[in-house]
């Protein structure tokens, strides 16, 4: 896997070279509080915010340098998608009130630039293109649209599947968006062509429980690799009991290339989680938030293992990960409402 | 005839009668040579001035004591052969015959597992080494109270007593749970209302006593080490502390004690004395005293009533279809023991003969009380007789278990697979050899027939208790529903059982040609008596009607004594 | 573990000769119900045959994310609310094709069982009552089966149809005798085993029945018959079951039908439950699995209610163009609601403090809510009632007496708790 690459938008750091990090030596660096349970979380690409979901229907977003706190209001819902443009100037939130809003990320106060009615229903999963052009979103009509990020306007709609889409991803090229369902079937979409290219498997992350009649499963979580090699989609597997939470946090591995699925992640102990973030590092290794009934973890996973070399136990169960650009910093955000800022440098 | 209506002497009047006759010598019998059972048919006789039920027949005594002591009818050609015989003790020597056979195991194990696992579904102890080990006991004739000893002392780490921790481990250690269902069983008291309060009604129930059980139970946790199987350890602290919901502001600790007796002494230790193996993460405590050890041992050792006449009742219930105190979980000052003398000696008798299960069931089948036949006597026409004189038997419906294994029986099926095991053993010489030499060996052999025939119901066991058995196993009453009949009308199994083949009833009735032999044969296998002139004359009208479908005929004949309330109870 | 008997309560003194052991209870107190009940009951019922469909929402629905929403709440959850037929009221977005309906429905919000057991809060929705160690009281549908069925009616007067299961049945009736019980239909399949084995003929099945009543009959002679009326019975009423199979066979509904109700199962047990009740079946329950939802209950409710939304408004739409509401009682209820307070599953958890149940037809007065909680539905703030007062309302709209005094050993049991009472609000 290469290196991050350079950085030249205003306000931008100086080209680093690879950070020296210890994923082993991972520790808590800052707790940022919110009175309201958090559910999801987006690091802004200047490395000067974060922003996160909340249950009280707005956005938080915290400055790192000084931890100061703002809160977004526009949602009547809870905000799980967030993508920053790759400029760090517009946050674009999806909410589970079938609305996308456009936001000026760095404001002072923020407040609602654009909002469209983008789903009927939960708006699930969001993303950027890597150019800064189209925005893809994914919700509970099973449909994949995509946006002008620049004004709004419909572009395409790809329909196929048969389930909730739960999260949505451009391929770092830009060429290629991934769209994944409630019961784990992931469609590649050709984006020069329109058409659906693929269909990879990735149905361990689904189940229908018999003794509850419903369904459970779903990407909480996706993420491709810089280089766009691998696709990584995160959820809950082997459950054994779904109004209870009984499963064991999982993440399907696949080979872009190929489609195959080349590796199952999971926990060495098989506690009961959920993988509801998930983030690659430039350094070659997985990084997996998981929440559940045994509280909050992060894991981390080099491709050819299908269990974790290190594995950290959080203070509250997690919702969502994200990863700083200096790439030696973690947001996570949590169920007590609090963000926790966790970093990898070595002790 | 004129209606004459029966009075049950008044309470006083009997107690004090029967009392006179426990402890005076009875006018035609010494106390000291009366046997248990005649003892038993004095103190019932003394109690009800009244008409009773004549004796049974010994058709109805056959199926009943079948039944009663082996959960299933009597096979056809053991029924016929005890109706042909003529000795004045052959009742005696069929009860005894009975006692001796592997099916007395294996029925006393599933009413005893019924009875105290009611029913659960396996957690930490396969029901299969549980339900051997209850069947060894009984085949060994372990002393009732030993047995009792074992599964309420059981932590579960010594191999061959393993199985006796069932009763603790499948109910998770839970100190509530244990207590309501050890009070009930064990010494017929149901305390469950106790828990918050002294009984509001019963004066004798209190939630000391409670308390006071709880206390011997709390100490015990489940003990569940990874991939290893649970067991039970016991910390040497933890106390029974206690508040009533009517007087919540008063605090109350309980030192062990069994229900209405008084406080035990117990060992005192220094601090850290108190422990073989203290606790730690990880490790399972060991006490040095045990409180469910000694809760074990005192409940069992012979001197605590309420478990001795519990156990006497429970006994007596299994064989007279009616405690003498009724529920038999619920012994208390307000529900008095129909026959309170009876009780006392039937407990004292229990101890005495060291809680021998199958001498104190035989002194029961033996009693006159006990061969009553459940038919109103004509003299008591119209009036009825109350249940708790034990003046008529009471109707008893089949369990689950005795219904699949009598309609097995009835249709020749089991009989037909003990056949096929028995020419399998004689046809291999060598088997036939070592089975024949050696007087043990025998045993190997009814065992071995035995389990071949249980083999047969275990496999239709599944749809029969999924249909049959109680929603709650403890609850009193006949339990009906139209599922049942549906299944009895039109489902596989019946069908299959009365088609003819394998050597079946069906199958060997059709090939009597004399219609008359045939519905004997069709009613001692499937009623286990004799038809009368009636039924006769239906069965042969039927069968000769000249339909030259005569396995239908018999089939349908068949079916519908099978689905006779006369073959589903016990009567 | 909490003890939450009724000890003191009436009832319990009442029933404390068969506590006591005096009285057998079970099949000999069956017996004991008297032809005076039947004819009191007679009396009353002048109008048509009053019907009841239960539609049991199995492991507690939110009343959050259904009857009582409260969003922007710290309790509200994701789920918005949307307005109503009924101006004025609003219930979850979760239920859009019910919103259009609630001018037929009725919905009681203050509902306080102060119950968290699953098996407890059954017990007092379907009995309402708490659970007496001294005695058993029977099921709306056995009551029901009972009081409201034809004596003589051939089909059962009780069904229970689950959404799996073999389908074999419960003893609910308690003292009303096991006639009286429910006839369960494993996943809305006719009940097991009523199809006549092709070799058996009719004349031979008539014939072996014939045969086993005369045996019956001898039996009987001079023994006690509580056991065997019953158990005789039982078989006749297999017969009128497997004569009138055809009732219980959802798929001899059009097939517009069937795709009006929805394509899955709850859209046809509702659709075979209407049909019954269409044929004379006095008391329906449908149950509707899972709803005990500690984890996920957003994404949860969303799939189950899903499906109830669209099939249970068209049951009430169906049951009026039919001309059946005005004479049949709806009811839509669980064993308690979920908590306000979101755990970190995204889960709500037992809440029996504050919750609702909805209701139609029977001459109710529809359109209204009756009881208020408050701001994030953490308590009730205005007429709160219990599982008592719900089970005197479905008697009274039913044309039942809930004072009526049944024969218990002898004993004279109200059938319904006398501390409660009808909420008359709802009894136009």
């Amino acid at each position: 896997m290469t290196a991050p690459a350079e950085q030249t938008t205003d306000g931008a750091q100086a080209p680093v070279s690879a950070p020296s990090i210890d994923p082993a030596a991972t520790h808590l660096v800052a707790e940022l509080k919110h009175t309201s349970p958090l559910v999801s979380c987006r690091c802004d690409p200047t490395g000067t915010f974060v922003f996160a979901g909340a249950q009280d229907n707005t956005v938080r977003r915290w400055r790192f340098a000084d931890g100061e706190q703002t809160a977004l209001a526009g949602h009547n819902s809870w905000v799980r998608g967030l993508a920053l443009h790759p400029a760090g100037q517009t946050l674009f939130t999806g909410g589970y009130d079938g609305r996308v809003i456009w936001w000026e990320a760095a404001a002072e106060s923020p407040v609602p630039v654009r909002v469209i009615e983008a789903h009927a229903g939960w708006v699930r999963g969001i993303a950027v293109s890597p150019d800064g052009q189209t925005l893809a979103t994914g919700g509970n009509d099973h449909r994949v649209r995509l946006w002008s990020a620049t004004d709004g306007a419909p572009l395409s709609e790809f329909s196929g599947h048969a389930s909730h889409v739960y999260a949505v991803a451009f391929h770092p090229t830009g060429a290629h968006l991934v769209s994944v369902d409630l019961k784990g079937v992931v469609k590649h979409w050709d984006l020069s062509t329109g058409a659906e290219a693929r269909q990879l498997d990735a149905s361990v992350l689904y189940k229908y429980d018999e003794g509850f009649r419903a369904d459970i499963g779903g990407a909480e979580s996706i993420a491709f690799s810089p280089d766009g090699g691998w696709l990584a989609c995160g959820g809950t597997t082997n459950v054994t009991n779904a109004f209870a939470g009984v499963g064991n946090p999982v993440v399907a591995l696949f080979d872009w290339q190929t489609g195959e699925r080349r590796q199952v992640h999971g926990a060495k102990e098989a506690y009961n989680g959920v993988v509801r973030g998930l983030v690659f590092h430039a350094q070659g290794f997985l990084i997996g938030a998981s929440g559940g009934g045994a509280g909050g973890y992060l894991l981390f996973w080099k491709p050819e293992e299908p269990t974790e070399f290190f594995q950290l136990k959080l203070a509250n169960t997690a919702r969502d990960v994200d990863l700083h650009p200096d790439g030696v910093r973690l947001a996570v955000p949590q169920f007590d409402g609090v963000l926790r800022v966790y970093s990898m440098t070595p002790v | 005839m004129a209606r004459t209506v029966w009075r049950r002497p008044s309470t006083t009047l009997f107690v004090l009668a029967a009392s006179t006759i426990a402890w005076a010598a009875p006018l035609s019998l010494a106390a000291d040579s009366a046997s248990l059972h005649e003892r038993v048919d004095s103190l019932i006789g003394a109690a009800h001035a009244g008409p009773v039920a004549e004796r049974t027949g010994d058709a109805e005594f056959a199926r009943r004591v079948y039944l009663d002591l082996t959960g299933r009818i009597p096979p056809v050609a053991e029924l016929r052969t005890f109706l042909a015989e003529t000795a004045a003790d052959k009742r005696a020597s069929l009860v005894d015959r009975l006692l001796a056979s592997h099916e007395y195991a294996r029925h006393m194990q599933i009413t005893f597992d019924c009875m105290w696992m009611e029913r659960r579904g396996d957690k930490h102890v396969p029901a299969a080494e549980w339900q051997d080990y209850l069947r060894k006991s009984f085949a060994l004739n372990k002393p009732l109270n030993q047995l009792i000893r074992e599964i309420l002392s059981a932590d579960g780490t010594v191999p061959a007593l393993r199985p006796a921790a069932k009763f603790y481990l499948d109910r998770e250690a839970e100190p509530i749970q244990l207590t309501r269902d050890i009070s009930r069983l064990f010494f017929g008291m149901d305390l469950q209302c106790t828990q918050c309060h002294d009984h509001p009604l019963l004066d004798d129930y209190k939630q000391n006593d409670f308390y006071g059980l709880f206390a011997f139970l709390n100490r015990s946790v489940l003990f569940t080490p990874k991939g290893q199987p649970a067991v039970l350890g016991e910390k040497a602290e933890g106390d029974a502390n206690y508040k009533s919901v009517f007087d919540p502001e008063t605090n109350h600790a309980a030192g062990p004690h069994l229900p209405r007796a008084a406080a035990i002494e117990e060992p005192r230790y220094a601090d850290g004395q108190a422990y073989i193996v203290p606790p730690a993460d990880g490790i399972r405590p060991v006490p040095k005293h045990s409180r469910r050890e000694q809760l074990a041992a005192l409940a069992t050792d012979g001197a605590n009533s309420a478990f001795n006449r519990n156990l006497a009742n429970r006994l007596w219930a299994m064989l007279m279809g009616r405690g003498i105190v009724h529920p038999v979980g619920l012994h208390h000052a307000g529900n008095p023991p129909s026959h309170p003398a009876l009780l006392d000696m039937l407990a004292a008798e229990l101890v005495a003969m060291k809680f021998n299960t199958k001498a104190f069931l035989r002194e029961l089948a033996l009693s006159e009380t006990y061969q009553r036949s459940s038919q109103a006597p004509e003299s008591a026409e119209g009036a009825e007789l109350p249940p708790d004189t034990f003046a008529v038997a009471a109707i008893k419906p089949l369990t689950a278990e005795q219904l699949t294994a009598s309609m097995l029986e009835a249709t020749g099926s089991s009989a037909a697979r003990r056949a096929a095991l028995e020419s399998q053993l004689t046809a291999d010489p060598r088997l036939h050899q070592i089975l024949q030499a050696d007087g043990k060996r025998a045993a190997l052999h009814d065992s071995m027939l035995e389990q071949a025939a249980f083999d047969l119901v275990a496999a239709n066991l599944g749809a029969f208790v999924a249909l049959f058995a109680k929603a709650q196993p403890q609850s009193e009453g006949f339990e009906v529903t139209v599922h049942q009949a549906l299944f009895l009308a039109n489902a596989e199994p019946l069908r299959s059982w009365l088609r003819p083949g394998g050597g079946n009833l069906v199958e060997r009735l059709i090939s009597i040609t004399d219609a008359e032999l045939l519905a004997e044969e069709l009613y001692l296998s499937i009623l286990s008596r004799l038809p009368n002139g009636e039924e006769a004359a239906e069965a042969i009208e039927l069968i000769s009607s000249g339909s030259d479908d005569r396995p239908a005929a018999v089939a349908q004949l068949a079916w519908a004594l099978l689905a006779s309330a006369e073959f589903r109870l016990n009567h | 573990m909490k003890c939450t008997y009724a000890c003191g309560s009436r009832e319990h003194l009442l029933a404390r000769r068969t506590f006591l052991g005096h009285v057998a209870a079970g099949m000999g107190a069956a017996a004991g119900f008297g032809s005076f009940a039947r004819r009191a009951v007679a009396a009353q019922l002048q109008q048509a045959q009053k019907r009841i469909i239960v539609i049991y929402l199995a492991g507690g629905v939110s009343q959050l994310e259904s009857w009582d929403p409260k969003p922007g709440t710290d309790t509200g959850g994701p789920f918005r609310a949307i307005p109503t037929s009924v101006p004025g009221v609003n219930i979850s977005e979760l239920l859009p094709h019910t919103a259009g309906q609630m001018h037929r429905l009725a919905l009681v919000r203050g509902i306080n069982t102060n119950e968290n057991d699953h098996g407890k809060g059954s017990y007092i929705m379907h009995t309402g009552r708490r659970e007496d160690p001294a005695i058993t009281y029977p099921h709306l549908g056995s009551l029901a089966a009972k009081y409201l069925a034809p004596e003589d009616g051939a089909l059962p007067g009780y069904i229970h149809i689950t959404p799996g299961g073999s389908g074999l049945g419960q003893q609910d009736a308690a003292f009303l005798g096991p006639k009286y019980g429910s006839v369960v239909l494993g996943n809305g399949q006719p009940p097991q085993n009523s199809v006549r084995p092709e070799q058996l003929s009719d004349t031979d099945d008539k014939l072996r029945n014939e045969l086993r009543r005369r045996l019956n009959d001898r039996f009987v002679r001079r023994r006690r018959t509580a056991e065997t009326e019953a158990y005789s019975y039982s078989y006749e009423q297999a017969a009128q079951l497997m004569q009138r199979r055809d009732v219980f066979d959802v798929t001899k509904e059009p097939p517009a039908e069937l795709e009006r109700y929805g394509a899955h199962d709850f859209g046809r047990h509702c659709l075979l439950a209407r049909r019954l009740l269409e044929q004379g079946v006095t008391f329906v329950k449908v149950s509707h699995s899972n709803y005990d939802t500690h984890n996920e209950n957003f994404n949860f409710h969303l799939e189950q209610l899903g499906e109830f939304d669209r099939t249970f408004a068209t049951l009430i739409d169906d049951l009026h163009q039919r001309g059946m509401l005005d004479s049949t009682l709806v009811v839509v209820m669980s064993e308690f609601g979920r908590t306000p307070q979101i755990n970190h599953l995204y889960g709500r958890d037992h809440w029996g403090t504050a919750w609702s149940v909805a209701m139609a037809g029977c001459g109710l007065h529809v359109g209204s809510v009756v009881g208020k909680t408050n701001d994030n539905g953490t308590a009730v703030v205005d007429r709160e009632v219990n599982g008592g007062h719900l089970f005197h309302t479905y008697l009274r709209a039913l044309g039942l007496d809930p004072a009526m005094e049944l024969s218990v050993g002898g004993r004279p049991i109200p059938m319904a708790d006398p501390e409660a009472a009808a909420i008359e609000e709802l009894l136009a």
